[in-house]
């Protein structure tokens, strides 16, 4: 893969990873309300798909995807403060981690209905093909959503009527507790896809050369409407579950250290003498710096307008206050 | 003006819609050729082809996520689900998607999406094709439900709804769809949130909607030989309703009654009575009586259906009750 893209992509990992760290941080500091998933461990998966994706495309993005929400365009600060719930944030503070959207980066937000989006997604696509354009709508959903019922109504109608929709299932192994394999006929999700008749893949979400690579060739495919898409990205994610760890010690050691993303990064951009350790050293070092910014930005940005409670229920009707 | 039914105002107004503005579209199951279970969408799809009238699967939440996604890139679907009662595969994407995404993501998306559905019972439908569902919705932010009572109001009203850009749950009453009436030729709307006064009265205001417009309206006619002067408020809108109209009414002949075909508790007959309540108390010279359907499933047995459903005879009686006060 060319250098250029490797460093970006290598770049766009640490921003995805020092975003979560330091939310976590301020998290458990208490300045961050509400609840909170992280996408640490899947640096290499959301870099991937920010990398295929442009602003006209629509992307509705999972509930771990906060560095992906900055990777495709949208200041870090004002994601930061709308995690924070402040009034600097994307949604002025009422959308928050869950609902975070930046329709002027293709950022449809996300929907903590886990799955619903896989037919939001089609509407988009429907559309964008009655208008002509040859953009895309992609869906980020976790493997627990496979089971939802939206899930399979969205890749048959996607596939019947051949939409521009690309499928990326983040599959880290688990939903919250129980194992993809445990509550589903397969664990390997893409060959519900197969079923539906449509192009479906299977990848390392670990390896970012591989993921990237295999994203843009999917984005290339629709966009020559051929139809949909589907990726299955094999991942883990660090964060384990409300109540701690869970799960096997060899698992944990395989997926954090010996296949972690940014080790494998890593490794091929030294192997292949794309970049040094000092200049690896120093993009992890300029990342971290600029993250620290957005956290404060977002500490110091005022709360919202209280009158932004009862704004924008309706388009064009006010709501009385109490 | 011409005489036609509600079904054939509704098709009229899909027709003029579509002509109108090529970002309106039709999906749902067995709307195309075959024009759907009631006819409303009959030769739209020899007219304007599959692309626009759209078949579907028995894939309600694909149908309204479907709208949605569209509507938040320009697009103004208008969905079919065949019966109201399906509602409940596609409550998720109504409630949590279309009717908050403006609101969540502060203005940024909106969701002008027609849902339009057949409701309603008095045909032995059963327990599955039959209910009466704005209950169902009442204590949704962000949503719009409309139900007429006249063909002239279906197609000023869909029309209506259409040009809104809130998400609106379009009530069609299948009692109603073969009901005859006046319907003014062309493009025309009837504004939203607006009820309408059907019959000037001074001793009692009825509140009614859809069907029970026609059961309020047929107790008045009646009540009238006695003497008995009654008002009767169709409220076209029911959510939100138009608090100022029927306030001024009730406030004007000082007693109520509120007529839903759904279950009592917790329906929007609560809403309006505890408003009037609220809002009327001083004017008050009796309770306000509601008239609902029984709080019970829909039965099969259409002797049975009677006596759940409320009529023009037990809208009466409430009347009667509330004069005796
Ligand atoms: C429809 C629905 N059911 C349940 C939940 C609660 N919930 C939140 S995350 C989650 C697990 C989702 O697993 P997965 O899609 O694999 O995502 P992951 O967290 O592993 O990234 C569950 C059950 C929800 N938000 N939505
Ligand atoms: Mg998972």
């Amino acid at each position: 893969m060319d250098a250029e893209l490797v460093l970006k992509l290598y770049r766009n990992m640490w921003v995805v990873r020092a975003f979560e760290q330091g939310l976590e941080r301020e998290f458990k500091k208490g300045n961050v309300p509400g609840m909170l998933h992280t996408g640490l461990g899947q640096e290499a998966v959301q870099a991937a798909i920010a990398n295929a994706l442009r602003h006209s495309d629509a992307f509705f993005p999972d509930h771990r995807a906060h560095g992906l929400l900055v990777l495709a365009g949208t200041p870090g600060q004002k994601i930061m403060a709308e995690l924070f719930g402040k009034a600097t944030g994307v949604c002025s503070g009422k959308g928050g981690s869950l609902h975070s959207a930046d329709p002027s980066v293709g950022n449809f937000g996300d929907n903590a209905v886990e799955g619903s989006m896989m037919v939001t997604a089609l509407g988009v696509a429907l559309a964008y093909k009655m208008q002509k354009r040859d953009d895309l709508a992609a869906v980020i959903i976790g493997d627990g959503t496979s089971g939802r019922g939206e899930w399979h109504e969205s890749l048959n109608l996607a596939a019947t009527w051949k939409l521009p929709v690309l499928y990326c299932c983040v599959n880290n192994g688990y939903a919250i507790s129980t194992a993809v394999g445990a509550s589903h006929a397969t664990e390997n999700l893409y060959e519900f896809a197969c079923a539906y008749k449509m192009q479906a893949v299977q990848v390392d979400g670990n390896d970012v050369v591989e993921a990237a690579r295999v994203t843009a060739e999917a984005v290339d495919w629709i966009r020559q409407g051929k139809g949909p898409f589907f990726i299955e990205y094999k991942t883990w994610r660090w964060q384990g579950i409300f109540s701690g760890e869970f799960r096997p010690e060899v698992e944990i050691r395989y997926w954090k250290e010996e296949h972690e993303p940014m080790k494998l990064a890593r490794d091929y951009m030294l192997k292949h003498g794309i970049a040094d350790e000092a200049a690896l050293a120093q993009i992890k070092a300029e990342v971290e710096a600029e993250v620290e910014q957005w956290i404060a930005f977002a500490l110091e940005s005022p709360p919202p307008d209280l009158a932004k409670a009862t704004a924008n229920v309706y388009v064009g009707w006010e709501v009385a206050p109490r | 003006m011409k005489r036609m039914t509600f079904v054939q105002a509704l098709n009229d107004a899909l027709d003029l819609l579509m002509a109108a503005d090529e970002r309106v579209f039709l999906l749902g199951e067995d709307i195309g050729h075959m024009g759907g279970d009631f006819g409303v969408t009959r030769g739209l799809f020899a007219k304007y082809g599959g692309e626009r009238v759209r078949d579907t699967p028995l894939s309600e939440a694909a149908i309204i996520g479907t709208s949605v996604g569209a509507a938040m890139v320009g697009m103004r679907p208008i969905p079919e689900i065949m019966f109201a009662d399906f509602l409940g595969t596609c409550y998720d994407q109504i409630v949590n998607n279309a009717a908050k995404m403006h609101y969540m993501f502060d203005g940024q998306f909106k969701a002008p999406i027609v849902i339009r559905t057949a409701a309603g019972g008095g045909f032995g439908g059963g327990p599955h094709h039959s209910q009466s569902v704005e209950g169902w919705f009442m204590n949704v932010p962000g949503l719009v439900i409309v139900g007429p009572s006249t063909p002239y109001d279906a197609k000023g009203l869909l029309i209506a709804s259409v040009e809104n850009d809130n998400p609106v749950l379009f009530l069609e009453h299948k009692a109603l769809y073969r009901v005859r009436g006046d319907v003014e030729e062309g493009y025309y709307s009837v504004p939203l949130r607006k009820a309408a006064r059907l019959r000037e009265g001074t001793d009692i205001t009825i509140v009614a909607s859809m069907k029970m417009t026609h059961e309020a309206l047929a107790a008045a006619e009646e009540l009238a030989v006695d003497g008995i002067s009654v008002e009767v408020i169709d409220l076209r809108t029911l959510r939100p309703w138009d608090q100022q109209t029927v306030l001024e009414a009730v406030a004007k002949t000082g007693r109520a009654v509120v007529v839903n075909e759904a279950p009592k508790m917790g329906g929007l007959g609560a809403d309006v009575s505890a408003t009037i309540a609220e809002e009327c108390f001083r004017q008050l010279k009796a309770p306000v009586q509601r008239v609902c359907g029984l709080d019970t499933p829909i039965p099969f047995s259409v002797p049975l259906e009677k006596v759940i459903l409320p009529n023009k005879d037990d809208v009466k009686t409430a009347v009667r009750a509330a004069l005796a006060d």
